[in-house]
C-alpha cells in the first residue's frame, strides 16, 4: 500500500492530519470533488468508511458483496422495517455497486426546484456543460448491445402497448455484458469513482483513508474547525480505542443522503430552516415478477438497458408518477424478495431462470402528501431513516403494480406475481387486475425497496427553505460544502448518479473560484 | 411425520436439541442459546422443500445456513443486532409456549407444517413486532441459504468464474 492510501483499521495509535480540503465520503459526490480539487492544486484528503476493495476482490458472489460493499450488509431498513434500502459503503460509494444507469436530471424536476426552492439552472447556470463533462469523463454512452431478455420483455411490453421506452446510457468502457455490476465490476469496465476520479486524484497527490468513520464536525461561530473520526473494525463497526483528528481549510461532506445528515445531526450544526435530516426521498419502489415459457436468465447481461417513462409525469395529481425499469436477478436478491415460505417459495426459486422482474420507482417529493422521511440517530449515534408511506404514495404503488402486470402479460408472460404478501401467481391480465385492485396497500404486506436515497440537506436559494445554497455551500457555516445526493430538494424521477456528478462538478468550479485567495499548501 | 422430516427437524437442532421444549431461557444478553434454538426451529421448515433428497446433504445445508446467519449478523449495526437478539429471546419463548400447549416433549417433535403454521401466525399477527419478525427472519434466513453456491443446483444457476 503506497503512502497516500491509508487503511485506518491498521492505525495503532491516535493520528492527526492537516490538509487544504477534506472530503468525507468517496461516492459520486466525493469522487468527482477529489479529482477536481486535486487537479486545481489543492492538498486533498479523501475519507471513506468502507474498505478499499478493487477488481481483484470482486468475486461476483452476493454473500461476499453485500456485507462488504453495502451499508448494513444490504439489509438496511427504514425505522418500521417496511422499506429495504440498497446503498453502497466502500471506496467509490454506491457508484462501485450501482447498475450503471446514467440519466440527466429531468427538465420538469429542475422546473419544480425553481418554483419551490428558487433554484435556477438555466442560462449561465445551465447544467448541460457539466452533464457533457461527466459523460465524457465516465464514458457514458447509449448501450449498443441488444438488451438481455429481462430488459427485452420491458421493451416488448412497451411496444405492444404503445408506451414510451428509452435505451439506457451506461458508464462503462469495455463492458463484457456480465450482469454482476451490483457486486463490483470484476473487469474495471464500469466507470465508477473507484476506477476513474479516485485513482486520478491519488496519482496527483490526494490521500485516501479508508475504513474511517467520521463521527463529528467541530464548529465555532460560522466555521468548521475540525473533524473527529474513528477506525472501523472488520465488520465496519466504529471503534472506540483510536481517535483520528483532521484540520482543513475547507470541509466537504459527501457521505450520502443518510450519512451526511447524520454527521451534521451528530455535530449539532446550526439548522435555522429546520430541514436538516428532513425530506429524505427514496424513489420507493414496488416489484412485479412474471414467469415466461422461455428462459430469461436475468442474472446475465447488462442489468439495466431499457426504461419506460410512460407514467413518470402523469396528468393527474392523485399519484406521484413512476418510472419502470428492471433489476438484475441474483439468488439472494430474489430469494429475499419473493413471497411465501416452504413449498411455495421453493417452487418459485426453481423457476429462477424463467423469472422476469419489473420495478416501478415512485417519484416522491413533489406533492404535499409526499414529503419524504426523517433521518434519526440511534443509541450508538448511527442513522436510521423514518419514512412513513402516505396514502397518496400507496395509491401510486397500486397503479404501478397494475401497469407492470399489464406490461408483463402484453410481453407474453404466462403468469404474473405482484411482490405483495397477499398476492399469488395470476394467469391473466383480467385476473391480475381484479386481484391487485383488492390488495391491501399496507406496511409489511406490500414489499417496498429503494436503491436511491436523496435529500436531507436540501439546496435552496433562501436559507429559510434549505440547508445549502445552489452551489452546495452550507447556508450558515462558511467553510462547509455538501456535495452529494443529500442536497437534492426532491427525488429526481430518474436514477441519480449523473445528476450528482454534474451538480458536484459545477459546484467544484464555483468553490474553486471562491477559494482562490486561499493559499495552497 | 416421516423419517426424513424427523431427522432433519431433529438433527439440525444440534446441541440445542437436548434442551427440549424447556430450552428457552430468559435473557437480554447476546450470544445466548436462544438464537440457535429459534433457527433450529424455523430453518428446517422454511427450507424443507428446497433441501436435497439426501438427508445427510440436507442437514449439512442447514448447518451451513446457520453459520452464514451468524457470520452475517456481525455486519448489522449494533442497534439492529440488539433488536434481533431481543427478537430471538421473544420467539424462543413463544415457540416454547406453543410446544407446551401441544403437549410436546421436545422441539424436534414439532412437525414441519406446525412450524410453518407458527410462521404464518407471526406474518398475520396484530402485533407489529411479530410481523417484523416474520419478514426479518425470512430475509435473513433465505439470504443465508441462497447465498451459498452449494445450494444453487435446483436453480440451474452458476455464477461465472474469472479467476
Amino acid at each position: 500500500m503506497t503512502t497516500n492510501q491509508l487503511d485506518a483499521s491498521q492505525f495503532n495509535r491516535d493520528r492527526h492530519f492537516e490538509t487544504d480540503i477534506v472530503i468525507i465520503g468517496s461516492g459520486a459526490g466525493g469522487g468527482i470533488a477529489a479529482e477536481q480539487l486535486t487537479q486545481a492544486g489543492y492538498k486533498v484528503l479523501l475519507l471513506e468508511e468502507g474498505a478499499y476493495y478493487t477488481r481483484d476482490n470482486f468475486v461476483m458472489e452476493e454473500r461476499w458483496a453485500y456485507p462488504n460493499l453495502y451499508q448494513e450488509g444490504a439489509a438496511r431498513k427504514t425505522l418500521d422495517k417496511s422499506i429495504g434500502i440498497l446503498q453502497g459503503r466502500t471506496v467509490g460509494g454506491s457508484t462501485t455497486v450501482n447498475w450503471t444507469t446514467s440519466i440527466r436530471t429531468p427538465q420538469p424536476t429542475l422546473e419544480y426546484w425553481q418554483r419551490e426552492f428558487g433554484l435556477d439552472f438555466s442560462n449561465e447556470n445551465d447544467l448541460t456543460p457539466f452533464f457533457e463533462k461527466a459523460e465524457q469523463r465516465l464514458n457514458i454512452h447509449q448501450w449498443p448491445v441488444p438488451p438481455n431478455a429481462n430488459n427485452a420483455k420491458l421493451q416488448q411490453g412497451c411496444e405492444k402497448l404503445g408506451w414510451q421506452y428509452t435505451v439506457i446510457k451506461r458508464n462503462v468502457n469495455g463492458c463484457a455484458n456480465l450482469g454482476y455490476c451490483g457486486m463490483g465490476c470484476p473487469i474495471n469496465a464500469k466507470q465508477s469513482m473507484l476506477v476513474s476520479t479516485i485513482p486520478a486524484a491519488l496519482a496527483q497527490g490526494a490521500t485516501l483513508i479508508s475504513r474511517l468513520s467520521v463521527r463529528k464536525l467541530h464548529w465555532q461561530n460560522d466555521r468548521i474547525t475540525g473533524v473527529d473520526a474513528v477506525p472501523v473494525d472488520s465488520h465496519f463497526q466504529p471503534r472506540q480505542d483510536i481517535h483520528v483528528s483532521i484540520v482543513a481549510k475547507h470541509y466537504i461532506v459527501a457521505a450520502g443522503a443518510i450519512g451526511s445528515p447524520a454527521l451534521l445531526l451528530r455535530s449539532k450544526v446550526p439548522d435555522p430552516s429546520g430541514r436538516l435530516g428532513k425530506h429524505t426521498y427514496l424513489h420507493p419502489t414496488v416489484i412485479s415478477g412474471a414467469l415466461f415459457a422461455d428462459d430469461i436468465n436475468g442474472h446475465s447481461g447488462a442489468p439495466q438497458s431499457i426504461y419506460s417513462d410512460q407514467f413518470v409525469w402523469p396528468d393527474t395529481d392523485n399519484i406521484p408518477g413512476y418510472k419502470l425499469e428492471v433489476p438484475p436477478l441474483h439468488p439472494v436478491l430474489m430469494a429475499t424478495k419473493l413471497i411465501g415460505t416452504g413449498a411455495e417459495h421453493a417452487a418459485l426459486m426453481q423457476n429462477f431462470n424463467q423469472l422476469q422482474v419489473v420495478i416501478a420507482l415512485q417519484r416522491d417529493g413533489f406533492h404535499p402528501q409526499s414529503q419524504g422521511g426523517t433521518v434519526q440517530l440511534d443509541q450508538q449515534q448511527q442513522p436510521v431513516l423514518d419514512y412513513p408511506i402516505s396514502d397518496y404514495v400507496w395509491q401510486g404503488m397500486r397503479e404501478a403494480l397494475l401497469s407492470m402486470a399489464e406490461l408483463q402479460f402484453a410481453a407474453g408472460a404466462k403468469q404474473v406475481l405482484p411482490i405483495h404478501h397477499d398476492a399469488k401467481l395470476y394467469n391473466s391480465w383480467p385476473e391480475a387486475k381484479a386481484a391487485i385492485a383488492a390488495l391491501p396497500m399496507e406496511n409489511l404486506r406490500q414489499t417496498v425497496v429503494s436503491a436511491h436515497v436523496m435529500g436531507g440537506c436540501n439546496m435552496s436559494a433562501e436559507p429559510t427553505k434549505g440547508v445549502v445554497n445552489q452551489d452546495g455551500r452550507h447556508h450558515q457555516l462558511k467553510n462547509l460544502s455538501i456535495f452529494d445526493g443529500s442536497i437534492l430538494p426532491t427525488s429526481l424521477g430518474a436514477n441519480p448518479q449523473l445528476t450528482i456528478y454534474a451538480l458536484v462538478w459545477r459546484n467544484c468550479q464555483h468553490l474553486l473560484a471562491s477559494l482562490l485567495p486561499m493559499a495552497k499548501s | 411425520m416421516d423419517r426424513r422430516q424427523f431427522l432433519i427437524s431433529g438433527i439440525a437442532l444440534g446441541a440445542a436439541a437436548s434442551l427440549g421444549v424447556a430450552g428457552w431461557h430468559y435473557s437480554v444478553q447476546p450470544n445466548s442459546d436462544n438464537r440457535d434454538w429459534v433457527l433450529s426451529a424455523i430453518l428446517p421448515a422454511l427450507l424443507y422443500d428446497a433441501l436435497p433428497e439426501d438427508t445427510t446433504l440436507a442437514i449439512a445445508q442447514l448447518q451451513r445456513s446457520k453459520t452464514a446467519v451468524a457470520d452475517f449478523i456481525a455486519f448489522l449495526p449494533l442497534s439492529q443486532q440488539q433488536e434481533l437478539q431481543q427478537l430471538f429471546n421473544l420467539l424462543a419463548q413463544r415457540i416454547t409456549e406453543l410446544a407446551f400447549t401441544g403437549h410436546l416433549t421436545t422441539l424436534s417433535a414439532l412437525s414441519i407444517n406446525q412450524r410453518l403454521a407458527i410462521l404464518q401466525q407471526w406474518r398475520d399477527s396484530y402485533l407489529t413486532t411479530l410481523q417484523q419478525a416474520y419478514h426479518g427472519l425470512r430475509e435473513l434466513l433465505y439470504g443465508a441459504y441462497y447465498g451459498q453456491p452449494e445450494h444453487w443446483q435446483p436453480l440451474a444457476y452458476t455464477a461465472p468464474k474469472f479467476r
